[in-house]
Parts: structure tokens; sequence; C-alpha cells
């Protein structure tokens, strides 16, 4: 070999290196795109994933764009702009990605109003255009006296048209930028989070828009399926190691969790409520139901709270307040809704915070009067008593929708800043039976953005075998699932119920579970059954001692109804066939159950240790 | 692999007189419903899918990928950087150093690298660093002095940035500067005791790699390379650790410019030592070098075997300007031996002293030929048209080509040549003769004389 071609080889084979140094240190970005406000997620050196906080400090990071003269403001400093600019201060653009001007509702009380002129929604602000560089900077001494110091030209006034996509685009870009100062480096491989709702329209729109703020983005990633990664559903070891399994008021399912259950993922941002019915099996996440009500969010709050120190502002001072003002409002009572809503910010995080009164203080909120007041939990929580049970009443119906009940669901997952609200929290806690837990065991408004960090992570450390593309198509169509929970009967059993539920409904195929029991000893037999969930109600009839005492407090709700206790059973309801090993005292069964994409179910018995004896069959 | 998972449900053993019962139906036909392309699972579950394994097969391939990558990180974990850098004991002197006195302080020594100094790398002094500070903290001591933390934090501070590590560097008194004296070393020596010395002075070098001093073997090109490379020599030392500060409290900004103009004024003073300081160690190395003798002797060597027409030397793979100065060397060796040959066999000895004295006494008169040719190249207007005046270019190269043509003739040619330029006249006659002088030359002239060409 020539030095030449001996050269030109280790040039290469450094080359390599590099290369697979640089694949073996991915920088990972997972981005939470919400409507209202977005959040920014990296895994740092220690490898978790963390929620961090823009240059200004700020997790939470208002989607808003605000141009005042030559200054751009994006993020939480252009909210206070909607007080005085608010025709030059963008909101909201996010659901408007992927619609035409037609389809979106274009009522802006506070915010650029959408020009009806272009067919993608789009918004005109008025700017200030610095004029052109001087052609040649003269100094004051050198000018000639007699000569006039020429006058600095004035910036001249101008219009500018942005659309939706262009907005989104720089704002990412910001929020981007963030990350980048936060790691050092431009991160390589980013995930995006978009509502359950989205068209694939839509999700491109936001894709396009991504890609043009020079963002690699390998997953636009459903944002119940972030919630779902973010709080690691599904796999129980990572959960009790990270501290992040919900703590149910009973049992024991803040020390374990069955790797098969189904789950609710409660998303209540700030404009909107998506609730969707998982099943989580052994990981993988099956939608069983999903829906949205996208009149219900964290506004209603602030429209409540509003009303309320509307009025208690009018009593004070009679002055003439009505809040939340319409669209034909006075722009007196409009900059007092913009100083309102931001002063409420702050009250319904203390809210959720602590449980003393929250202040609220607004300095000449109309006519020169100043705003100082507080409200306590209790008084907000009969306030919003009305929009709990609206969440109350789309959870049950989406529920109802996957064909399930309250009492079916083994754990609510909290997201969205405002299911922070201890009031709703407690509300949710008293529709479900008392084991189920309610997690917000990471921050809710912090999830979806860590949920797609790690997804981001799962995926740039792919099997160099596989391709991203590849692997997120295989779930661009339905898979099929299993339509019945599989489980055992223990043979002589006089009750029609399974013993133990095996593999779950909406398990994704092929699946195969492992199971180990532990047994008496001797000979022991297993039946494979396929079965039926159902709710088992039970009466449960009051003692004298309670009626007694329920009589006593004479009370609405204590009437002598006897309380009902529904729990989740499943029922049995095929036979697909048995098994039978022979085990020695000490040793556990082991039972594998697979069932094939074509719905074909194999089942294979074996004590432990004793792999090579093995019974088992096909169905 | 599989994750088994244990329930807790304990099964008796089967009754007495069970036989295994036969399925009652079919299991349910699978529904399609949708799955959230995320997660590990779901990743899992892809890779089973797009690789077509099966759940065996998968379980296989996911352990051994798991063992290889556990073994990897094992591997890493073991691997130590720099065992044993910074975590010898401290002499007690070193312990007691006193922190205000930095300049003084051996800043490598107090990191431990004392052996390394300049050639200690950035990670050297990271991990140096890191394993004196777990140490030397203050925390860690009973009465928490903090002397040698900070001597440590000041050690760190100096090394890791870059200037300040050049400022040291260039006055690193632990550094022996001392160089013997080139006539005392003995010539089998000389490579080995100069070689290390260079290397030394070389760590000052903006131009890195440094030329190497080479053994007694080295080639003429290589040594010359060297000396080449001593005598350009571009160096970063500088001499701003030896500042002195100004007073402390001198407000005064005079005070301050006159301590700043004079530490200038001997940091340039300094600077010029060093150079000259430099530049005479290299001057006594070359006078000295033994390897120069070497090779004026091989050369000479090699001219006395090319005239007894020996064996070329064994070929060696030469350039192609080498090889074509080493034919030119030939083709001279071999025209001198020739007419050495020649003056040998025609002229006795007596006749070669009278030549020899007729050849001394025309060379005394060369300038005076010379000068004549040149009065009538200058007579001719340089053999320019008539009216024409002769551009400076041209009378330089008429003269020049005049002086290499005498250079080149034997005086007695010169001598013809005066007298026949005198007789043909002024103007073209004249060219023609120093033409034709010129043509006599033969290979000689070749690619010489354009004007008398």
């Amino acid at each position: 070999m020539t030095t030449q071609a001996l050269l030109a080889q280790l040039y290469c084979t450094t080359l390599a290196l590099q290369a697979t140094v640089l694949r073996s240190a991915p920088v990972i970005l997972g981005i939470n795109f919400g409507q209202s406000f977005a959040s920014i997620a990296v895994i740092d050196k220690e490898g978790h994933a963390a929620c961090i906080a823009n240059e200004d400090g700020e997790r939470q990071i208002a989607c808003a764009v605000s141009y005042v003269e030559d200054q751009v403001y994006i993020g939480n400093g252009a909210k206070p702009q909607l007080v005085k600019n608010g025709h030059n201060t963008i909101m909201g653009f996010r659901n408007l990605l992927g619609h035409t001007y037609d389809e979106v509702d274009h009522t802006a009380i506070l915010a650029a109003p959408l020009i009806a002129e272009s067919k993608i929604p789009a918004y005109t602000v008025d700017i200030m255009v610095p004029p052109p560089a001087a052609p040649t900077p003269v100094s004051r001494s050198a000018a000639p006296s007699g000569y006039a110091t020429p006058i600095p030209a004035e910036p001249t006034a101008a219009k500018k048209t942005l659309t939706a996509p262009e907005v989104t685009t720089l704002f990412l870009q910001t929020l981007f930028t963030s990350a980048t100062d936060f790691v050092g480096t431009k991160p390589t491989h980013c995930v995006i989070s978009a509502p359950t709702w989205f068209t694939p329209a839509q999700t491109q729109a936001l894709r396009d828009a991504a890609t043009a703020a020079g963002i690699n983005v390998i997953q636009v990633l459903d944002e119940c399926a972030a919630v779902l990664v973010g709080y690691r559903a599904g796999m129980p070891e990572e959960r009790k190691e990270r501290g992040l399994l919900g703590q149910p008021e009973e049992g024991t399912a803040g020390e374990a969790e069955a790797r098969d259950k189904k789950v609710v993922v409660l998303d209540m941002g700030e404009t909107s409520l998506a609730v969707s019915v998982i099943s989580v099996a052994d990981g993988e996440y099956t939608v069983l139901n999903k829906g949205r009500d996208d009149k219900l969010g964290g506004r209603e709050f602030d429209n409540l709270l509003i009303k309320h120190f509307a009025k208690e502002f009018t009593k004070k001072t009679k002055v003439a307040l009505e809040l939340p003002c319409s669209e034909s409002a006075s722009a007196a009572d409009k900059r007092a809704e913009a100083k309102l809503r931001l002063a409420i910010d702050h009250t319904k995080r203390s809210l959720s915070a602590s449980a003393g009164p929250a202040t609220c203080a607004v300095e000449s909120l109309k006519d020169g009067y100043d705003l100082s007041t507080s409200i306590n939990r209790i008084r907000f929580d009969s306030l919003a008593g009305t929009v709990y049970r609206q969440v109350d009443a789309r959870l049950r119906e989406y529920v109802e929708g996957a064909g399930l009940e309250l009492a079916q669901i083994d754990e609510i997952l909290l997201a969205g800043s405002s299911t922070l609200l201890p009031g709703l929290q407690q509300h949710l806690s008293f529709l479900v039976p008392p084991t189920t837990p309610i997690t917000a065991a990471l921050d809710p408004s912090e999830v979806i953005a860590v949920g797609c960090a790690l997804q981001a992570l799962h995926l740039a450390n792919l099997d160099s075998k596989l391709k991203v593309d590849d692997v997120l198509a295989l779930a661009a169509n339905p898979l099929p699932t299993t339509a019945a929970p599989i489980g055992v009967v223990i043979p002589g059993a006089t009750d029609d119920l399974l013993a133990a539920k095996v593999i779950e409904v909406g398990a994704p195929l092929p699946a195969r579970r492992r199971v180990s029991f532990p047994v008496a000893g001797g000979v022991t037999a297993l039946e494979i059954w396929e079965g039926k969930d159902e709710i088992k109600v039970e009466k449960v009839e009051k003692t004298e001692s309670e009626k007694a005492a329920a009589a006593e407090d004479e009370d609405e709700y204590s009437d002598d109804e006897d309380e009902e206790i529904r729990t989740s059973v499943s029922v049995k309801t095929t036979r697909l066939g048995a098994v039978e090993v022979d085990v020695a005292e000490g040793k556990n069964l082991v039972l594998e159950i697979i069932v094939q994409r074509n719905g074909q179910v194999s089942v294979a018995a074996w004590a432990e240790g004793a792999e090579d004896k093995v019974d088992s069959f096909e169905v | 692999m599989a994750t088994v998972v244990a329930l807790p449900l304990t099964i008796p053993a089967a009754p007495a007189g069970y036989t295994k019962a036969a399925a009652s139906g079919k299991p349910t036909a699978p529904v399609e419903r949708q799955v959230y392309p995320a997660g590990p699972s779901y990743i899992s579950y892809a890779r089973r899918e797009l690789l077509q394994l099966s759940f065996e097969e998968d379980d296989k391939a996911t352990s051994s990928a798991r063992a290889a990558a556990a073994a990897l990180k094992l591997a890493n974990a073991e691997e130590v950087l720099f065992p044993g850098l910074g975590e010898e004991q401290e002499h007690k002197d070193l312990l007691a150093a006193d922190p205000k006195e930095w300049k003084k302080q051996d800043h490598y020594g107090v990191l431990g690298l004392g052996d390394l100094r300049y050639t200690a790398t950035d990670d050297h002094i990271k991990v140096a660093h890191r394993r004196k500070v777990l140490r030397h903290h203050p925390d860690k001591k009973v009465d928490h002095d903090d002397g040698f933390f900070k001597c440590i934090q000041k050690a760190h501070e100096t090394l890791t940035h870059k200037d300040r590590r050049r400022q040291f560097d260039s006055v690193d008194w632990n550094i022996a500067d001392d160089v013997p004296n080139p006539k005392t070393v003995a010539a089998d020596k000389y490579c080995e005791v100069y070689a290390p010395i260079f290397a030394r002075e070389g760590r000052f070098s903006n131009i890195q790699p440094v030329a190497q001093f080479g053994d007694d073997a080295s080639s003429k090109k290589e040594v010359e390379g060297f000396y080449d490379f001593w005598y350009n020599f571009d160096s970063w030392r500088s001499f701003e650790w030896h500042d002195k500060e100004a007073n402390e409290g001198a407000d005064s900004r005079d005070e301050k410019r006159f301590t700043e103009k004079k530490n200038k004024a001997e940091r340039t003073r300094l600077k010029k030592e060093d150079n000259t300081r430099v530049r005479e160690l290299v001057d006594s190395v070359l006078a000295n070098d033994p390897r120069i003798k070497r090779i004026k002797d091989e050369e000479k060597a090699a001219r006395l075997a090319k005239k007894k027409g020996g064996a070329a030397p064994a070929a060696k793979k030469l350039s192609p300007a080498e090889i074509k100065k080493a034919a030119e060397e030939k083709r001279k060796a071999e025209e001198e031996a020739k007419k050495a040959e020649a003056a040998a066999n025609t002229a006795s000895k007596a006749d070669r002293e009278a030549a020899k004295k007729a050849k001394e006494a025309a060379r005394k008169n060369l300038k005076k030929w010379k000068k004549a040719v040149a009065t009538v190249i200058a007579a001719s207007n340089y053999f320019q048209a008539d009216g024409a005046a002769p551009s400076p270019a041209v009378i330089e190269k008429q003269l020049a080509e005049l002086d290499a043509l005498v250079e080149l003739a034997e005086p007695e040619d010169v001598k013809t040549l005066k007298e026949e330029v005198e007789k043909a006249g002024n103007g073209e006659p004249a060219k023609a003769v120093i033409k034709a002088k010129v043509a006599a030359l033969g290979d000689k002239a070749a690619g010489k004389f354009t004007e008398f060409a």
C-alpha cells in the first residue's frame, strides 16, 4: 500500500471516529408548544430530562409576539403589551396552523386581529423601520463651522404582515435559541408536541414552521403521548426509581404499578381541555377514546376571577366595570381587562401553591382607582365549581365513550398548568375509587416538554439498523390490538371471574406476557380464559350506628340511601385451554402467553428453573 | 429479556382427578386501534416488526446488545485517566508556601506536574487540579487552613489561562538553561548533548513542530534545514512575569505610567537578550558541528571518487533537481579530470610552471583587458541603432555578460578577445567577435548569455 493510500485510509478512519463521537452524543430538545404557553426541556448531564428556563428565567413561556415600534418582544415580555399595544400583539396563533382564514374563529378582543385579505391567517402590525444608515458619518469636530449638525434620520412608520406560520417560526426560533444558550450547542434532535386533535395538514404545517426555524424535528408528538412518556407510564421500575408513581388515598398503587392498565390523560391548559383514555400495555400506548373541549381551560377560571374581582371593584369604588368585556366594550374597559388578566396570573399561582388567601392588586384599574383584594381557596373553589363540574362531565363522557366506567380507570395522569389547582385535583379524586391515583408527580405544566425530550432521546438512541421515519410510519395507521382481556382461572374455582388478568384489552399485537405464580406444590393446573371487563355493584348497608350519626347531622347528603361500591371485575367468557405442570415446592410456576397478529394465542407454562419441561398449547 | 411479572396469587395443587379441559371457543378477533408511536416499548415493537424478529430472536439480540453496552461501560469506568497524577505527597515546604508569594511559586510543582512542566496538557492540568482540590480543600482540614488550597487555585488559574501559562513558562526557573561549550564537547557525543538542548529551546517556538537536531548520520539537507529553522527562530517567549507592580496605593497616574514604561523597557531588553542568546547558541553549535565537517568531507570524497572514475555511490532516490545537480557536478568533474590529464600528458613540470606564471600575469591584466573591451562596447553605443539611447537595463546586462565571459574564459582568451575587438573596431564587427568568443566557450556558456548569444 502506498503512503498516500495509507494516509487516505487513516483520514477516513478519523472521520468515521468523529462521526461515531457525534452519533454517541446527540443534543436533545423537547418542545411543548401550546396554544397559550410553551416550555422546553433538555437532557442534562446526568441523562435526566429537565424542563429549563429561558433567559428571562421563565419555564412557562407565553406564546405571544409583540411589535413595539422597532422592537419585537417574544414570550412573557410580550404579554404586558396587551394593555397599551394590544393591536400589535399576536397571540393564539398555534391553532391557526394549517387552516385557512375562513376556517378559524376571528374574534380578537385584546390581541391583534386577523386580517381578512389573505387566505392563510395573517396579522398586520405597526412597526417602525429604522432609517437607512447615513452614508458617511461625519464627526462633529470635522464639520466645518457654519454647517448645522445633520439631524439623525427618524425611523419611519410601516406596516408588517405576518402569517400564522411565520409567527410560529419566529416564536420557535426564540425557544430554540434559549435551548442553544442553555446547552451550549445547537440541539440536534428535537421532538415538538402537537395537540391530540391536530389533523395531518396541521401537523405538517407545524413541522414546516419548525424546520423553517432551523430545528431538526424528528417527530411531531401527540401531547397525550408526551404526557405518557413523561410519566413513564407502563414502566413501573423506572417510575418507582424516580418517584413518579401516583399516591392514591388507599391501596398499594403507590409502591408498584401494573404493567397493563387503563389510564386517563387529562390535559387542561390555558385554553382547552383534552381527555384521552389510554390502554397502557406493557409501555405501549393504545388509544381507547379521546376528545377535547376547546372552550374549557384555564381561561374559564380567569374569567370567573375577573368577573369576581370586577364586581368587588364596582362594589368598593362605585365605578361600573363589567368584565370580561365584549368586543364592543370601551377602550378603558378593555385596558382594565388586560391589566386584570395579567394580575390574576399571579393570583392563580398563589392559589395553586399555598393554602392561604391569594392577593390581587392592580394599580389604576379604571378611572384611576386601584384594586387591592384577596381571595381564599374555598371562595375560589365555590366560584370554580361550575368549571370543575364541566371537566368532570367531559371526563365521564369520554371514558364512557371508550365503553368504560370511571371505576375501571387505574390512574389519572394530569397535564397542563390548570390541573395544578388543588380544588380540581380534589374534585377528581371524589370521582374515582380511592385506590386510583390522581398523578401529578411531575409538574403538570412541564410534563409534556419532558416527555418530548425523553421521546427525542429514545429516538436518537435508536438501533443503527432502524430509521426514525420507518419506526414512526408503523403507527400511522391503526394497529391490531387485543379485543378482550386474557387471564387465568384456577380449576375448581366456584366464581365466574378471572383469578388474574395477564393481557389487557388494547395490547398491540403481537403481544407477549410472562407471569409467575407461587404454587402450593405438586401437579398444578391453570385454565386460560378470555374474559370481559365488567362493573360489580355492591350495596353496602349502613350500620345502625352510622345511620344514627347521619340522622343527627341532618345533612342533605346523609339520607338513608345505601352506599354503592362499584368495582372493576373481569368475567370469564371463553375457555382457551389449560396447562398442567409439576412444580416442586418453593418454586414458581411461569406462564407465558403470546397473542399473534392474527389473534392466535399460544400458551406455555413451566416450573421455574425447569425451562425444558414445557406444557403448551395454541388456539 | 421478557420481564416476568410476579402475581400475588398462590395456586393450589390441581384437584384430584383433574383433566385438562379443551377450548370452549376461539379467541375474539383483534380490533384495530390507534397506537401512539412513543415510548421505549413502542420502539421495541417497531424493531421487532421492521427487522422481522420473533420475541425469542429479539430477546437474544437485545440481551447481547445490552451485554456489549455494559462491557463497554465497565471498560470505560475502569480506565482511570492519568493514574497517580497529582496524588503524590507534597513536601512540607511546598505545603507551607505563602499564597501571596505566587510570583515565586512553582505552579507545576503545586499541582504535582513537576515532571511534566511545559509538556503538561490541559487534561493533565484539569485532572491534577481536581485531585489536589479533593485532598486539600479547607473543608477537609481540621483547622480549615486554606493556604495551600489558595496556592492550588492560583496555579490552576495561571496554567489554564493560555497567556498566563506562557508568561510563566517563559521564565520557568525550574528548567535548566545551561548549555555546554561546543568546543569542549566530543564529536561523537555532539548530537546526544545538543538534541535535548534544542528540543528544550524549541518549546518557545511559534512554529510547531520544531526542526529536529537529528543524529550523526543526518543528511546535508536535514542539517541545513535544522540550522535554517534556528536562524529564523520565531519565539513567543516573553518576560511579563518579571514586571514590577506599581507601588501599593499609588494612585498617581504618572507613577503607574512610569512603572509601566520601565516594565516595558525591561521586557524589551530581556527579549532582545534572549534572542541574542539563542542566535549565539546556534552560531557556536553550528561552528563546531562535526556533521558539517563530515558532510564537507563526504562531498570532497565523492568528488575525488568521481575523479578517479570510481563507481558512483549507491544510487539514492533523488528529486529531479538533485539528479540535475548531480549530473552537472559529474560533468564538471569529468571535464576537469580530462584537462588535468591532458596537461599532465603534454607539458613537463617546467612548462607547467611557466604556464602558471603566464596565467598569473594574464590574471593581473584581466581587468585592464576587460576595461578595454567595455570601452569598445561603450563606444559602439552598446550595439544599439544609431541615435537610439541604450536603456540602463541593456547596458547593465551587456556589462554583466562581459564579466561572465571574462570569468569563464581563460586569461589568454581574454587577451586575444581584447586584441581582436580593438582590431575589428567599433560597431557590429566588435559584437561579432564577442559573440564568436561566447560560442567558443561551448557548454560552459549555455544559457548564460542573451545579448552576446
